[in-house]
């Protein structure tokens, strides 16, 4: 699954212990935040554990209510979410509900309405697209 | 008083029903998507309740039991919601695959291996995203669309303790631990007390 359930923290407790810490750097609508995320947490979580909360829905790498986009150079691992495409990777977006850093990062968040649209114009799956243009 | 734009006497292109939620600050294009979105995701809960359940829990009497009320309840909800799309001026894809792929959560398809285990696992967090989609919609509508806020907490409550019940089986099933799920037996299949608006009490 996406996002483990409340049953399972302790595995991914112990994974956090030997990890690496990355900069993040957050490009929100109401301004830039950095924060500090270990390549075994995911992005959104570890953002809402240093005070900033980003969109989100399902939490399972699905809806794209938290969809971001990567500026610059830097990968996240996306094998968390229950669907991503190359489509996506190509165009630099990022789930960050269920997106875990490679690297150093900085990420324009609120991007789920562009996300979408790329989703359409790919004719991939598009959750909350209806009415929306391509 | 929040007011909105009048209606002439006799139009039908417009609905008083919908400018009175819209005057009160409710997005309809936004709140029609959604409810597009959170149909879709029943819908297809529902079917594939129907693969998971009738193929692939055999030796467990019980869960599908379980699972048989999550089903039809899961089917109550779609079609609960539907008119209220179309009162507020949406409509259904005319296409299958499109409102599969609008759903706001992903199809339960079956895991591999099918072991209850994993199939549990797959409805519970199922059951999740269905909370987490519904009360998007109640937080959207409270204080603004009494008519969606009603049906959407209705569903609301049965998501919920739909996932108390996958809990409950799963921590059996996985951890050999009892998490109760607090509740007691529904009347016949499907009997969704909120979305159907039945009795709590069966028999009684």
């Amino acid at each position: 699954m996406g996002s483990g359930s409340a049953l399972q923290t302790d595995h991914v407790d112990k994974k956090e212990n030997t990890s690496k810490l990355f900069t993040v750097r957050l490009l929100t609508p109401g301004g830039a935040k950095t924060i500090r995320v270990s390549d075994a947490k995911h992005i959104w979580d570890a953002a809402f554990d240093q005070g900033v909360t980003l969109p989100a829905l399902c939490h399972q790498g699905w809806c794209l209510t938290c969809a971001g986009r990567i500026e610059g150079t830097g990968e996240v691992d996306q094998t968390d979410s229950l669907a991503y495409f190359p489509q996506d990777r190509n165009e630099r977006y990022a789930l960050l509900c269920t997106g875990k850093p490679c690297s150093d990062l900085t990420i324009r968040t609120e991007q789920a309405v562009a996300m979408r649209r790329n989703r359409l114009r790919n004719r991939l799956p598009a959750p909350y697209s209806q009415g929306l243009e391509p | 008083m929040p007011q909105e734009r009048v209606v002439p006497p006799g139009d039908v292109t417009q609905r008083v029903g919908v400018e009175v939620i819209r005057a009160r600050g409710v997005d309809v294009d936004k709140l029609i998507r959604m409810l597009i979105a959170n149909a879709g995701a029943e819908f297809a809960s529902t079917y594939y309740y129907y693969t998971i359940l009738r193929m692939h829990l055999a030796g467990h009497e019980d869960y599908k039991e379980i699972c048989e009320d999550a089903r039809l309840e899961d089917r109550a909800h779609f079609e609960l919601i539907v008119p209220r799309i179309y009162e507020l001026g949406g409509e259904l894809p005319n296409d299958l695959p499109a409102f599969h792929d609008q759903a706001g959560c992903r199809a339960a398809k079956l895991p591999d291996p099918p072991t209850a285990v994993n199939i549990l696992t797959l409805l519970l967090e199922s059951e999740r995203c269905a909370i987490r989609s519904w009360i998007e919609i109640c937080d959207m509508t409270f204080g603004k669309d009494p008519r969606t806020y009603d049906l959407a907490a209705r569903i609301l409550n049965e998501e919920i303790e739909h996932e108390a019940w996958f809990i409950e089986l799963l921590a059996h099933e996985r951890d050999g631990k009892s998490i109760p799920g607090g509740h007691f037996r529904r009347g016949e299949p499907g009997h969704a007390p909120y979305s159907k608006n039945a009795s709590f009490y069966i028999g009684s």
